[in-house]
Parts: structure tokens; sequence; C-alpha cells
């Protein structure tokens, strides 16, 4: 099965000495696409800029003109964990565009895996705000256009740090599924389990906070035993993974214990959520330990494509499996809470 | 109006910050208020911690001090997120602030930069009365 890339850009000229979110990141993850030693299979989409309709989909008009204009200016500290160059504004829009074009890339082949190795990551960055080092939110805009398309969408949020961005777009929306595992407390401060999307999309949102410590036996059964059934009645044609490896146990922003195998298995569960191939797209986000990201995204994306490869052994043991029962019955109950309000208010 | 019944407070080390705690201390002196001071723990402060959730930073307790406010209404809160997020969660349970109050411009920020300022972000999102403290206010106390 090929595997389709997004184009060479440059991305250097976004970057902040000594800030953890740095160009080595995607030098790491292109380093795991070299080690999956595909030849022929690795089929490569051209770079491109998103467009300005492409990302107001999903971002505010004035927001982006304000991003442009502070680039423009020379850029700073846009808080203190985010940054923007001179240059970050044209990077930040090819890396959205960089979904864009591999998602069209699938879709012409109808075959193959989708992966986008692109920075700023995308999954913090709200409608109408930078933050949590994202500038414009690349999984989203990827949706917002296969929704356009009439697309049922899946995005699966593996990140270590909730998608508060990606949650606050399609809070609403009945036809995109967000589904985020997270370690909690932890920046940015939600993701609790009875966050169940809006009124319109009820059961649409599926956060699964996990504490300090927890491994991947623990995340496996939380999802298994509280996303899994959503997915299966959602039904979705694509899916789209926020892929980012500070879950890992070697990551120093976060405090998770996965592995490459770890992450192998959530690969391998990921391309059985969709029927057909050539709609499954992981997108860089977080992972902030070089060694650990190039090994992470290796075991992922080999999992994926269905190639032999020894990952580090699957974790198991850490805090958290006494907690999934606990955090099912506390949605189930936001959902049922929900349902009956709308029943009063339909029969007043 | 209700006068102040729960303020909650800005704070990230910055000398504005600290300014708009000095003012929420007087006000809520005044209005014999609780005041919450809440700072919020970005991405990068899990790499370097800057404040403990469990004792109340010295230069806070010595502004408290100053102001001979009473220790048992004041609450330190360091909790996750951007500082607009934390703030803006302040207005619900557990604190249920009646007013927030920022500094004019934060840790980090470049003089006159509209993108990423928290007091704008705050005004304009905020459901509660938003107090932004100019850099320049002085009380007396200081």
């Amino acid at each position: 099965m090929a595997l389709v890339i997004n184009g060479p850009y440059s991305d250097s000229g976004h970057e902040d000495e000594g800030h953890p979110e740095r160009p080595q990141r995607v030098v790491a993850a292109m380093a795991a696409v070299a080690d999956l030693r595909l030849g022929s299979d690795l089929v490569v989409a051209p770079s491109y800029s998103a467009s300005r309709a492409e990302l107001v989909r999903v971002h505010n008009g004035n927001y982006l003109d304000e991003l442009g204009a502070f680039c423009y200016a020379g850029g700073g500290n846009i808080d203190p964990d985010t940054y923007a160059t001179l240059d970050s504004w044209t990077i930040a829009q090819y890396a959205a565009g960089a979904g864009l074009k591999v998602i069209e890339e699938l879709q012409r082949r109808k075959d193959g895996v989708g992966f986008v190795a692109a920075r700023p990551p995308g999954h913090h960055a709200l409608a109408d705000r930078a933050m949590g080092f994202c500038l414009l939110n690349n999984v989203a805009i990827a949706a917002a256009a296969l929704l356009s398309q009439g697309e049922r969408v899946l995005v699966l949020d593996w990140d270590v740090h909730h998608g508060n961005g990606t949650q606050q777009i399609f809070w609403d929306e009945p036809n995109v599924l967000y589904v985020s595992t997270h370690q909690w407390p932890l920046f940015p401060g939600s993701g609790s389990v009875i966050e169940i999307g809006g009124r319109h999309a009820t059961d649409r949102t599926v956060n699964i906070p996990l504490p300090p410590g927890a491994t991947g036996d623990v995340m496996r059964r939380a999802i298994d035993e509280i996303a899994h059934p959503v997915i299966d009645s959602f039904k979705p044609t694509w899916v789209l993974v926020s892929a980012g490896f500070d879950a890992h146990r070697d990551d120093p922003m976060a405090d998770l214990r996965l592995t490459s195998g770890d992450f192998a298995m959530m690969s391998e569960f990921v391309t059985t959520l969709v029927e057909g191939p050539g709609r499954v797209v992981f997108f860089l986000e977080g992972g902030y330990d070089l060694r650990a990201l190039r090994s992470s995204i290796l075991a992922t994306l080999s999992a994926a494509l269905g190639q032999a490869h020894e990952a580090e052994t699957p974790s198991n043991g850490g805090p958290g499996n006494d907690q999934v029962e606990r955090l099912h019955a506390a949605r189930q109950s936001a959902i049922e809470t929900r349902w009956s309000a709308e029943d009063t208010e339909t029969t007043q | 109006m209700k006068p102040f019944q729960s303020i909650a407070v800005g704070y990230d080390g910055s000398p504005d910050s600290t300014i708009a705690v000095r003012w929420a201390l007087r006000a809520a002196q005044e209005a014999d208020a609780s005041v919450t001071i809440v700072h919020a723990t970005g991405l990068l402060e899990h790499l370097r911690t800057r404040y403990s959730p469990d004792e109340l930073p010295p230069e806070l307790l010595s502004l408290a001090q100053q102001y001979d406010f009473d220790e048992s209404r004041l609450r330190w809160l360091v909790t996750n997120g951007d500082a607009c997020s934390v703030l803006l969660r302040m207005a619900s349970a557990p604190v249920n602030a009646d007013t927030l109050v920022v500094g004019s411009r934060g840790d980090g920020k470049r003089e006159g930069l509209l993108l990423g300022s928290t007091s704008l972000e705050v005004a304009e999102h905020a459901t509660i009365p938003v107090v932004v403290v100019p850099s320049t206010y002085k009380d007396g106390a200081a």
C-alpha cells in the first residue's frame, strides 16, 4: 500500500531558539518515513498553500488578517507558549495546505495511507486565536474540506494534550466526531469526559482523560469501552488522526507512559474504523523527544501500511484502569441529562 | 448594582499583572469581597515549573499583607490552560467570580500587539464584567 506524504517545504523560518516546537521535529518525522524504505510506494503530494476560502471554513477572517499582519511585521510572542516569525504565516498556510493536498491525492488514487509531516501543529488553534504552539488548525481545515464534500469525518486525537481548538471548531457539527485521549489534568485544561458536544451534536465529542502515568493498556481499554461504540454508530467515511507523539514515555512535555508499540496498536485500530482504503490520514501534532518521535512515527506508519516492524513492547500496568468505568458512567449520565432536558423543552 | 463579592484576577508574574492584583485587593478590601488570584500554566511550564499550586508566591503574600487583606478571603489557584481560557473559566463553579481583573499587558507581549492580548480576548468573550487595569495605575499604597 502506498504512503502519501506532503511535498517538501522549508519550515526553517518558523523557529524560536530553544523552543521545543522546532524544525528538527519534521526532520525526525521524515527520517521515520525514510526508515520505511517504501521505494515507489512512497507518493509525494506537491506542497501547496491553503487558500483563504479553505481557511475561513474554520478560522475567523479577522484572525487570519491579524495573524498575517503580525507575522509580516516581524512576529514575536503571541502568548508565553506560542511564537510567530516573519515567515510563520506563509509556513502555516503551507502546513494547512499539506493536509488538503494529501487528501486530494488519496481521493485520486482511492488507495493508500496519508501522513502530513508539517508544522506548526494545529489542534490547539481556536477559530479566532492561536495558542499552545498552534497557529492554524491543520486537521480541522482538512476535516472542514471533507465536510464540504458531504463526508462524515472522525477526528481521533491521541496527542497527550486535549485538542481544545478542534473540539471548539466542531462542537456543534453533527457530521464530525471528535475523539480525544489526553493526560488530565494538563494544558489546556479542557477535555472533561462530560464535554459531549453542542446541542446539535450531542455525543459527537468523546473525551478520554487519563491520569499521569497511564499506559497503553488503559488507553486501549478506555477507547474500546467509551469511544468505539460511538465511532461504530457514527460510521465515519474518513478518519483524520491528530497524531501527537508526546504521550510517549520519553517525551518531556507530559507524563503518560506510552511506547512506540502502543502507537502501532492504535494505528492498526484506526485503519479498521473506516470502510475502503485511502481514507485515513495522520497529521503530526506534538512530540518533542526526537528519538521517540521518529520511532513512534515509524511504528504508526508501519502498522497503518500493514508492514512488519519491531516496535517497543506495548506498555501496561499504569494507573487509570479503575477509572474507565467511572468515566463511561459520567459520560452516559451527561448524555442522558442532555436528552432529558431536550425532552422537557419539547413537551413544554 | 451589587458590589463585588468574588473577584478573580490573572497573575503571570509580570509587572502589569502585579498591578492588576493590587487593584483587585484594594477593590475587594473596600467591598468585603473575596479574591482568587489565578495563574494559568501553559505548555512550556511543564518543562520548568514557576509556581507551586499549594503556596501563594511570596511577592503576592507580601502584597496581601501590605493591604492588610484577610487571608481567609484570598485564594491562590494554579490551573492548566492559556491565560484567556483560564480566566474565562473563573466565572463558573467553583470560583463563580462576578468580576475578572487583568493587567493591560501580560508576560512576554510586545507593546501595541493586539494578537494574543489577554485583556482584549477576555473582554471580548467574558460573560461577567472585566476590569483592565492600566500599567500606570497607582493606588497610593505602592
